[in-house]
């Protein structure tokens, strides 16, 4: 199955969404807490999948998945976005985004969202 | 259980928890930072923001809605603060605002940690967030923000048109019109930011694209207009057919597309125009998209890169702890064994002591594990402080020193209450009024230290005030009148009247506050103590202030002990409390009139204990210069034990006596040796008093 970068400031939201992803089969190669760390672990892991979360210290969501998108236009870049964040998913769509999960997400959109790329 | 089951919430449980108060306590930190340098940086607003904006997320993920939703209010509230940053906050009443908001998330937690469900009430706390919110909103710094806001959109809609319009005078006579309505999924959350990714997507492939609502970013009513009529777009392609209907297919959560040629004139065309696809049913499972053997590798290389934190059960580090403390037992059963005795083991004695040596190395590592920094708990006391200047009318400064000594998770856990109890007192009794401190010439700031560093194989913690200090009379006085200790006319040390405060039934009513006083004295503040191995110290100058040092032995266990024998038996001293042991000749020794024995050394006289007299050995060497004298020393006081012989130097693993076994004094605990023979450990601190 796929290999995922999981890329959230919340440990407590890294593993709810980790341990989802393992329960059904995706292997989580690696995590990040800031948006820089992501970008340095995307080149390092090279996953298929990152799930990245908005609101992050250092380097916010949109610009990680910016510079992801730049070393590599192919990345797959999934937001992981609250509720009343609309116009922040829309700038990380056009950005490059391939979709988005809604938090507090459900176990089957998150999957539904995963497994369509 | 709407979103989560149960096998989901129980292991996130433990990390939720952690991590909310881990947030809680940054948060207040800032706070009270911010409130000291009298100004909310951007920073501290941004961090602020993003801390409620997670402990929003994680708690509705836990489906604890009622935190959820108050701290949704406050990411509202500096989110306002962060984007138009208004002139005209109040920051002394945002600071209370947000701190009584962490105490009822604080308490909510503290429900879930007893197993109850958190069903506070947000809502009084949520409008009062709101009413502060819309006061922020409409005063003087209207303007600015409107300009802000007006800008915002300005931006925004610039965006929309770069992003939609993309070739709007393009010739559109070579290509086909379609129109197309969208439907998704219920519950599927943000479809007006899924309409835009379906209209993102089709960029490249479609032109002049037009869509219905129009607004759908803006407009918070287009989520629910394309909740209940789909989303409907108009737009020209020289693509066929199928291929847009493929590319539309793609969107996830689609319920149902209808797409169709709005070419009337063009019979094929119509022709194509096909009933609506319902795709609820029959949607291909994309998931199983074959991907290269190579990629299968990487997976394999990135295993070995995995994070390099995890988090483990505190039981399983316990266990782990009385596992190496028997392992530390079994070795000196092995290595020591009596069977042993007399044999020349050269190779045995090689692999022994490379035994030894990593079972050392394991138990420091086991220790290490367990090691967390004091600073977690040191900063919690600047909240206490802060409540308390506020209550009390008085300008207190709380330094820390020392906050990344690191001891063992137990320790922490039981001194922060009584940390807690001691600045209390410190603030309340010990720190004078504004007025007071000015009279006697002092700064009107207050100042608390709270200091902790290492020494040996202890750990110090200090709690300074500068105020009044202990009065020596009233405490005698008042330890007299209620009857804690006899008047023998004996000259009696500060220290000891000082340490009075910490008998039970000290404190009386008379000095209840509604902080430091709650009924419990500081007896509860030397309980907590000893139960990790602790001991307080008290010293106080008048008018000067005063200093509790508590001294805690950094771990309770092992230790290292020197084993000595009298008689028969055998009993450990921790070395730590060792300072010398010798042979005292017999005319070095001074008798005083009622029989005690004391020795000069080097010009100071000290008390000698023989154990044999102490717990009634017979047949041990009563000869003083046949046995050995050690000199041990306990917060300043010093004896010198006698004994028969010194056995040598172990590693020893402290177990408690047994509850059938009343406690004796003198003895802390036993252990078992080598020989499967059992030590009892001296209770030096004990022993250094019974002079």
């Amino acid at each position: 199955m796929a290999s995922v970068l999981i890329v959230d400031d919340a440990a407590f939201m890294r593993t709810s969404l980790k341990l989802m992803l393992e329960k059904n089969g995706f292997t989580v190669v690696g995590e990040a807490d800031n948006g820089a760390t992501a970008v340095q672990k995307y080149l390092e892991l090279n996953p298929n999948i990152v799930t990245m979360d908005i609101t992050m210290p250092v380097l916010d969501g949109i610009e990680a998945t910016k510079k992801i998108k730049e070393v590599d236009p192919k990345a797959k870049v999934i937001i992981v976005s609250a509720m009343g964040q609309e116009s922040y998913v829309r700038d990380a769509v056009v950005a490059g985004a391939k979709n988005f999960i809604v938090k507090p997400f459900k176990e089957e959109h998150v999957l539904k969202v995963l497994n369509s790329l | 259980m709407i979103l989560l089951s149960n096998s989901f919430r129980e292991p996130m449980l433990e990390m939720y928890k952690f991590e909310t108060n881990q947030l809680l306590e940054q948060l207040e930190q800032l706070i009270i930072n911010s409130e000291k340098s009298n100004c909310y940086s951007q920073e501290a607003i941004n961090e602020i923001f993003r801390i409620m904006h997670t402990i929003k997320g994680s708690s509705a993920m836990m489906l604890f809605n009622g935190i959820s939703t108050l701290a949704h209010s406050i990411e509202d509230l500096f989110f306002y603060l962060r984007e138009s940053k208004p002139e005209n906050v109040d920051y002394i009443k945002l600071s209370d605002l947000v701190l009584s908001c962490t105490d009822f998330i604080k308490e909510e937690l503290s429900k879930i940690e007893r197993g109850i469900e958190p069903d506070g009430n947000p809502d009084e706390s949520v409008n009062i967030i709101k009413a502060y919110l819309s006061e922020l909103k409409g005063d003087g710094g209207s303007n600015a923000i409107h300009e802000n806001i007006g800008e915002k959109n300005q931006k925004d809609a610039d965006k929309k048109q770069k992003y939609f319009i993309t070739h709007s005078l393009s010739d559109n006579s070579e290509k086909t019109p379609y129109k197309a309505v969208i439907y998704f999924e219920e519950g599927c959350e943000m479809e007006n930011i899924r309409a835009f990714s379906v209209m993102h997507s089709l960029k490249n492939f479609v032109q002049d694209i037009k869509s219905e609502p129009e607004d759908i970013i803006e407009n918070e009513e287009s989520t629910q207009f394309i909740r209940e009529n789909g989303f409907k777009m108009q737009f020209y392609s020289d693509r066929a057919y199928e291929e847009i209907e493929n590319l539309l297919n793609e969107t996830l959560f689609l319920k149902k597309l209808e797409l169709e040629v709005v070419d009337k004139t063009d019979e094929a065309n119509t022709n194509k125009k096909k009933p609506v696809i319902d795709l609820e049913s029959d949607r291909p499972n994309m998931a199983e998209a074959i991907r290269p053997e190579k990629e299968k590798e990487k997976e394999q290389s990135n295993k070995s890169l995995l994070q390099n934190f995890i988090s483990v059960n505190v039981n399983k580090l316990d266990k782990l702890m009385d596992l190496v403390g028997e392992l530390v037992i079994s070795e000196a059963m092995v290595t020591s064994n009596p069977d042993l005795k007399g044999l020349n083991l050269e190779n045995f004695n090689k692999a022994a002591s490379q035994l030894k040596k990593i079972t050392g190395e394991l138990q420091d590592i086991v220790m290490s594990i367990r090691m967390v920094p004091l600073s977690a708990t040191f900063h919690k006391m600047n909240r206490v402080v802060r409540d308390m200047c506020k209550k009390l009318d008085k300008d207190v400064e709380l330094e820390i020193l020392g906050e990344a000594t690191e001891v063992d998770k137990n320790i922490i856990e039981n001194i922060s209450d009584p940390l807690m109890h001691l600045i209390r007192n410190a603030l309340d009794h010990g720190i004078e009024t504004r007025e007071e401190r000015i009279k006697k010439g002092k700064s009107h700031k207050g100042k608390i230290t709270l200091e902790a560093r290492n020494e040996g194989g202890e750990v110090i913690i200090i709690v300074k005030d500068d105020g009044r200090g202990l009065n020596r009379e009233k405490i005698l006085q008042k330890a007299l009148d209620h009857g804690l200790i006899q008047d023998t006319g004996r000259e009696i040390s500060d220290r000891e009247i000082f340490s009075m405060i910490f008998l039970p039934g000290f404190s009386t009513k008379e000095n209840v506050t509604e902080f430091s006083g709650r009924g419990v004295g500081m007896d509860v503040v030397s309980n907590n103590i000893e139960k990790i191995g602790g001991v307080v110290n008290v010293d106080s100058i008048v008018g000067e202030g005063t200093t509790m040092t508590i001294r805690i032995p950094l771990t309770l266990a092992i230790i290292d002990g020197m084993n000595i024998r009298v008689s028969n038996s055998t009993y450990t001293i921790p070395i730590t409390s060792i300072k010398e042991s010798f042979r005292v000749k017999e005319d070095e020794l001074i008798t005083d009139p009622d029989g005690n024995e004391m020795i000069m050394v080097r010009g100071d006289c000290y008390p000698i204990v023989r154990i044999h007299k102490l717990f009634n050995i017979k047949d041990s060497v009563s000869n003083i210069n046949e046995g050995i004298t050690i000199m041990v020393e306990s917060e300043m006081n010093t004896v010198c034990l006698f004994a028969d012989e010194l056995l040598g130097e172990q590693q020893v693993v402290v177990k408690a006596l047994p509850q059938y076994i009343k406690k004796v004094n003198g003895i802390a605990g036993c252990t078992l040796l080598g020989e499967g023979t059992i030590s009892l450990i001296l209770d030096i601190a004990a022993l250094v008093k019974i002079k």
